[in-house]
């Protein structure tokens, strides 16, 4: 607690040492001096404070440049008068500093290595102010650099979870990978690796995320007013964009830690022309599984790999070919009786042309896949549980641009999906009590138009507004019950099939999407924001854990299931502090969402032909206030992000047996009101740094039992509305340090990082369950996922 | 499975279960109906409790509601009324069989006065209980050295293809023959020449046992996998607790018919049982029954009146066909000295 508490006064008190050229600096004491004013000043490093030793030092209006000297000096003789004097140095930022000379003086500037810049200047990319000059809202680009500044979970740097240090942005807990954006689910996500959707990138039962950092380039989280070149989920894109190797020449990452390791190698396979990356990643956990004497856990396994290939071929300067190869596997074995696998893969072709200085197209064509089995060989009843689905699909983007400031986009896309919602098939080869059993398929075709169209008026107002076209059918082969009138859709209700023929259309539905959002700015460093953007989702996860679990379900949208729309209106200030080193916004939204898949009590989804038995379609509704603060430069780095917000689902059924909560709003299962993240990075040294991050967020709703009553000699619990209580507050204290060895030469750049998450050991709950054990009276029990300290160390090689 | 799974990953316990010490809102104390009856032959019992709250050491008893009034009634008007046999328990008379076609009604009247009443539930009849069969199983436990085992019930039936057809299988107390060791027996240790010496007996080793267990194994299934399919289903599993099956155990299984409102009761009390605090657990259910205060209808009462049609069967279970067993108990003494056990086998019995 202590420590964060030193990581807020950091972040509040430090004195930034870079200056910024805003305003003309007088230089020196006014005697009257007209001619041969001597100025003379020193350069040094504004981490380390060490002597930049021939800097260039060039006065634009005099022509002039002198060179530092070995302590950093440099001087200049100057008439009276406005100058310029830009300092430049390899490897660092150049720095312009307009001054006015008026008697002799000193200029004693710091100059920030170029590396570091990388490293904070982090949200909303490169341009420092491109939060209040563009008229995008809610979009975060978070550079790969800066994710690498966080401490790590389990030794390992993950990008999702780094997502959620974000205002807006949360999670379920310590064992869910997927992201709650805005007060929506999981699946209102649509995560896309170079373009193609991926549907479970996790390891470990969503431990963690299961993307490389070492090939990914930059990560784009856009959770209002989507561009309407993105559609088919409700809530936001995660739009992660890999590397491409160097086409100059060979290099690479190598990172071994406590329980995975790492290696990527790029470079040139025609020099100029064509350029590889690879990268693979690998747990090495069950050579320590079989090491050890505990028979549980020799026999179990825990496997999981990922592995990337970007080639990129480049035509002539203006086009260029890259195809993105990206594959996850995980198996999963527990005292070798019931393995769960998962895998996903995905294959993106895409060509990026420019036909003059206004004009770019963009075609792609991906093929994506998400498979998961359960495989049961305890010897009794042995069987393979199987599912996945695929998509493939095209995608058509062409950008005109008249100026920088008025631009159009327009363009089109397409995708096939196929769901195998599951197949069980019992190994014959043992006597088997059980029957197989295939789920049918689904297939569905998803397509959009959009246009979008980005002006700016001046300097002060900006305008951009877009509109989707969203069509979706819902094709054969199938068989469709139907269900009697005004009354529950259940198995008792059934009165009649209808076939469908292969490719026939069951349903089709359709949807128009407008994106509009404004930008007025006060000033140079203030801007107002205001959006609204609509948006459809024709496939939903049905899962009845609060988590992505691999024995989720993904459904398309059928006559049952109505596609998800939803509304987001949203409204923000932002304002940039002390010549952009600080950045704040406060955002407000609200957010309408019909038809959210709820669930009937007591739903059955494995295994289920007919889903619409087991669900019933809510409202949900969305709202919250983020505010965020972030240090860009200097010593310390770092966010301070709080979000207040809820998120609600509401059920009305005209029927008994189906009515949720009386019919009245209740929180969902990620509903946290209050959510604070505080993330600081303090470098001691050019070589070490620190960083903390600290979270506390409103314990997540579940649902007490109210009584315990027997039934056959067993003891249960009656529960009567869902998600009223809350398991207690989450937070937890994460500590990394990083060392970066002196490398000799240019071949060796090695760094340290021990990380320790949970310092204080909280035992925050995942869940609460009630349990009558032998000897006890019923009472209730915890799960915590990290109960305890983590210490992880890992070494990382850049070649 | 979270849990172990954790173990793994991390080669040392960063998860855990363990109490928690929350605030468990107080319930109220609701009125809970267990019990069904059928086409079979009386007494059928129907049991009358009190929930108890969460939470405290000192709460968490299950109370019985004694000395009401309970009776059912048919479509046809006739009613039936219940006697109470033991606190809270009331018994159908042994005359009394429900009759397949009709509907029934449970009806209530507490000592306060206040009236309750269950929905109707109408009788269909049973598809026949062609045969039963079991198989040894073997389950594998935390300790691999020790797994356990046991006897697994099957059901073979067909089922109709032209309804909808939702089956419950109980099983009736079940008897097995008690094998003792009584030539085994010793003195005991405080006898003051020769303690823990032999002592052998010369009866009984033969016994028969009618076993009441408190907790009572159930299945369910809705004919939705297996429409109009000659099926067979497993029922039941029966432990091996070293006794059961040293000679011949003979189970009892009924297969009963109930009606679409009481299965998916069923199969939330199957669900809820199977919960087990990891991250896949499904979120809680609320288990609404079938009963209704007839004053004051937003009064939750919990559990199910059911009323069914039943088909029954008896299968024996012998040792020697049983490929996984436990290490059998000795019991070194006269059987008869056992809980329960009889001489005589029950008059039906016919292994």
């Amino acid at each position: 607690m202590q420590k964060t508490l030193f990581f807020i006064l950091m972040l509040s008190f430090t004195q930034v040492g870079i200056i910024q050229a805003q305003q003309k600096n007088v230089v020196g004491r006014d005697i009257g001096e007209l001619k041969n004013i001597n100025i003379s000043g020193r350069i040094t490093d504004e981490i380390t404070g060490e002597a930049l030793v021939g800097a260039t030092v060039t006065v634009r209006e005099a022509n002039k440049t002198e060179i530092t000297n070995s302590n950093g000096f440099f001087s200049l003789k100057l008439d009276r008068a406005e100058y310029t004097l830009e300092i430049r140095y390899v490897g660092y930022e150049t720095i312009v500093y307009p001054f006015v000379a008026v008697g002799e003086g000193r200029i004693n500037l710091r100059m920030l290595q170029e590396d570091f810049q990388l490293d904070d200047v982090v949200i909303y990319g490169r341009d420092p102010q491109k939060n209040i000059r563009s008229t995008e809202m809610g979009a975060i680009s978070i550079n790969m650099n800066t994710i690498k500044e966080l401490p790590p979970f389990l030794g390992e740097v993950d990008i999702i979870r780094s997502m959620a240090t974000l205002p807006g942005v949360s999670q379920v807990g310590e064992a869910a990978a997927g992201l709650n954006v805005r007060g929506g689910g999981a699946d209102q996500n649509l995560i896309q690796f170079a373009g193609a959707p991926i549907y479970n990138p996790t390891h470990l039962f969503g431990l963690f995320t299961a993307f490389n950092p070492d090939i990914v380039n930059d990560v784009t989280l856009y959770k209002a007013v989507i561009p309407a070149k993105f559609g088919g989920r409700g809530s936001s894109i995660l739009d992660i964009v890999p590397k491409s190797g160097s086409t100059t020449n060979w290099g690479g990452d190598l990172m071994l830690g406590n329980f995975s390791g790492k290696l990527s190698l790029n470079g040139p396979l025609v020099k100029d022309k064509i350029s590889a990356q690879v990268g693979i990643r690998g747990s090495y956990i069950n050579w320590l599984l079989q090491s050890l004497n505990n028979p549980d856990l020799r026999t179990s396994q825990a496997n999981f790999y990922d592995a990337n290939g970007i080639l990129y071929g480049e035509i002539n300067d203006k086009n260029s070919i890259t195809y993105s190869f990206y594959n996850s596997y995980d198996d999963f074995a527990l005292a070798s009786d019931t393995t769960i696998s998962w895998k996903n893969q995905s294959h993106s072709l895409r060509y990026a042309g420019s036909f003059s200085k206004k004009t770019t197209i963009d075609l792609m064509a991906y093929y994506t896949l998400y498979d998961y089995s359960i495989f049961n060989q305890s010897g009794i009843n042995n069987f393979d549980l199987v599912s996945g689905i695929k998509d493939q699909g095209i995608k058509f983007n062409f950008t005109y641009a008249i100026s920088d400031k008025n631009k159009f986009n327009i363009g089109a896309d397409s995708k096939q999906l196929t769901i195998n919602p599951g197949e069980l098939i019992p190994d014959v080869s043992t006597d088997s009590g059980i029957l197989p059993k295939k789920v049918q398929d689904e297939f569905g075709q998803e397509s959009g138009i959009f246009f979008q169209h980005d002006l700016e008026f001046g300097e002060k107002i900006g305008f951009s507004y877009g509109l989707r076209y969203d069509s979706y059918l819902y094709l054969g082969q199938r068989t469709v019950r139907q269900y009697a009138d005004n009354l529950p859709t259940n198995i008792g209700n059934v009165i009649g099939e209808t076939g469908y023929g292969s490719g026939e259309l069951i349903q089709s539905h359709d949807g128009l999407g407008p994106r509009i959002s404004m930008r007025y700015s006060l000033n140079d460093m203030t801007s107002i924001k205001a959006g609204y953007n609509k948006m459809y989702q024709f496939i939903h996860l049905i899962s009845n854990t609060a988590t992505i679990a691999p024995t989720d379900i993904w459904k398309l949208s059928d006559e049952f299931l109505q596609p998800q729309i939803v509304d987001q209106y949203s409204l923000g200030i932002y304002k940039n502090l002390k010549g952009n080193i600080f950045e704040t916004s406060v955002e407000v939204y609200y957010k309408d969402i019909q038809n959210i898949v709820e669930y009937k009590d007591g739903a059955n989804l494995i295994l289920q032909n007919h889903l619409e038995t087991e669900l019933i379609p809510g409202q949900g509704r969305a709202y919250g206030a983020e505010m965020f603060i972030k240090k860009n430069l200097g010593r310390t780095t770092g966010w301070i992000s709080y979000t207040y917000s809820r998120s609600l689902r509401r059920v009305i059924t005209p029927f008994e047996e189906e009515i949720i909560n009386d019919g009245d709003w209740f929180p969902s299962n990620f509903d946290k009101p209050h959510d604070l993240t505080v993330i600081g990075n303090y470098k001691l040294s050019s070589s070490t740094s620190i960083s903390g991050t600290f979270s506390y967020s409103t314990g997540r709703p579940v649902t007490f039992p109210e009584a315990k009553f027997d039934f056959a000699g067993n003891s249960l619990a009656f529960f009567r509305n869902r998600n009223l209580q809350r398991i207690p507050d989450f937070h937890r204290l994460d500590l990394s340090m990083n060392f970066k060895l002196k490398g000799e030469g240019k071949f060796f750049d090695g760094e340290w990082t021990l990380a320790v998450m949970n310092v204080y050991g909280r035992k925050n709950p995942f869940s609460l369950f009630f349990a009558d054990q032998v000897g006890a009276p019923p009472q209730a029990f915890r799960l915590a996922i990290l109960g305890v300290p983590l210490p992880t160390l890992s070494y990382s090689l850049k070649f | 499975m979270l849990k172990r799974f954790l173990y793994i990953i991390f080669l040392m316990p960063l998860a855990c279960i363990d109490p928690y010490e929350g605030d468990i809102p107080e319930g109220e104390r609701l009125l809970t109906v267990e019990g069904y009856i059928t086409t079979n032959p009386g007494p059928h019992p129907i049991r009358l409790t009190r929930t108890d709250t969460y939470g405290s050491v000192f709460e968490g008893l299950i109370r019985p509601v004694v000395q009401a009034r309970v009776g059912v009634r048919d479509s046809e008007g006739l009613v039936t009324f219940l006697t109470e046999v033991t606190q809270g328990v009331y018994n159908t008379p042994e005359s009394f069989r429900a009759i397949a076609g009709l509907s029934y009604i449970l009806q209530i009247e507490l000592q306060d006065g206040s009236n309750y009443t269950s929905l109707p539930e109408r009788i269909s009849s049973v598809p026949q209980l062609d045969s039963l069969s079991y198989r040894s199983i073997e389950v594998a436990t935390e300790n691999r050295d020790l797994p356990r085992s046991g006897v697994q019930l099957i059901a073979h039936f067909t089922d109709p293809g032209d309804q909808t057809n939702f089956y419950y299988w109980r099983t009736a107390p079940a008897s097995y023959v008690l094998v003792a060791n009584p030539e085994l027996h010793t003195l005991p240790p405080t006898h003051p020449t020769n303690p823990r010496g032999p002592d052998p007996k010369d009866c009984c080793a033969i016994c028969f046992v009618n076993e009441q267990s408190r907790v009572q194994n159930f299945a369910i299934a809705s004919d939705e996998d297996f429409n109009g399919l000659q099926t067979r289903f497993p029922i039941n599993f029966i432990e091996d607790d070293g006794l059961r099956f040293k000679d011949t155990y003979r189970a009892e299984v009924h297969q009963l018919s109930v009606s679409p409102g009481a299965h998916r009761f069923l199969k939330l009390i199957d669900q809820q049982l199977g919960i087990t605090g990891s991250v896949f657990d499904q979120p809680p259910a609320n288990i609404r029954g079938n009963m209704i205060n007839l004053e004051n209808p937003d009064e939750v009462v919990l559990g199910y009146f059911i009323a069914a049609s039943v088909d029954s069967k008896q299968i024996y279970i012998q040792n020697e066909n049983l490929e996984f067993l436990q290490s059998p108990k000795i019991i070194a003494d006269d059987c008869r000295l056992s809980e329960g056990a009889l001489t005589q086998p029950p008059a039906d019995w016919n292994p």
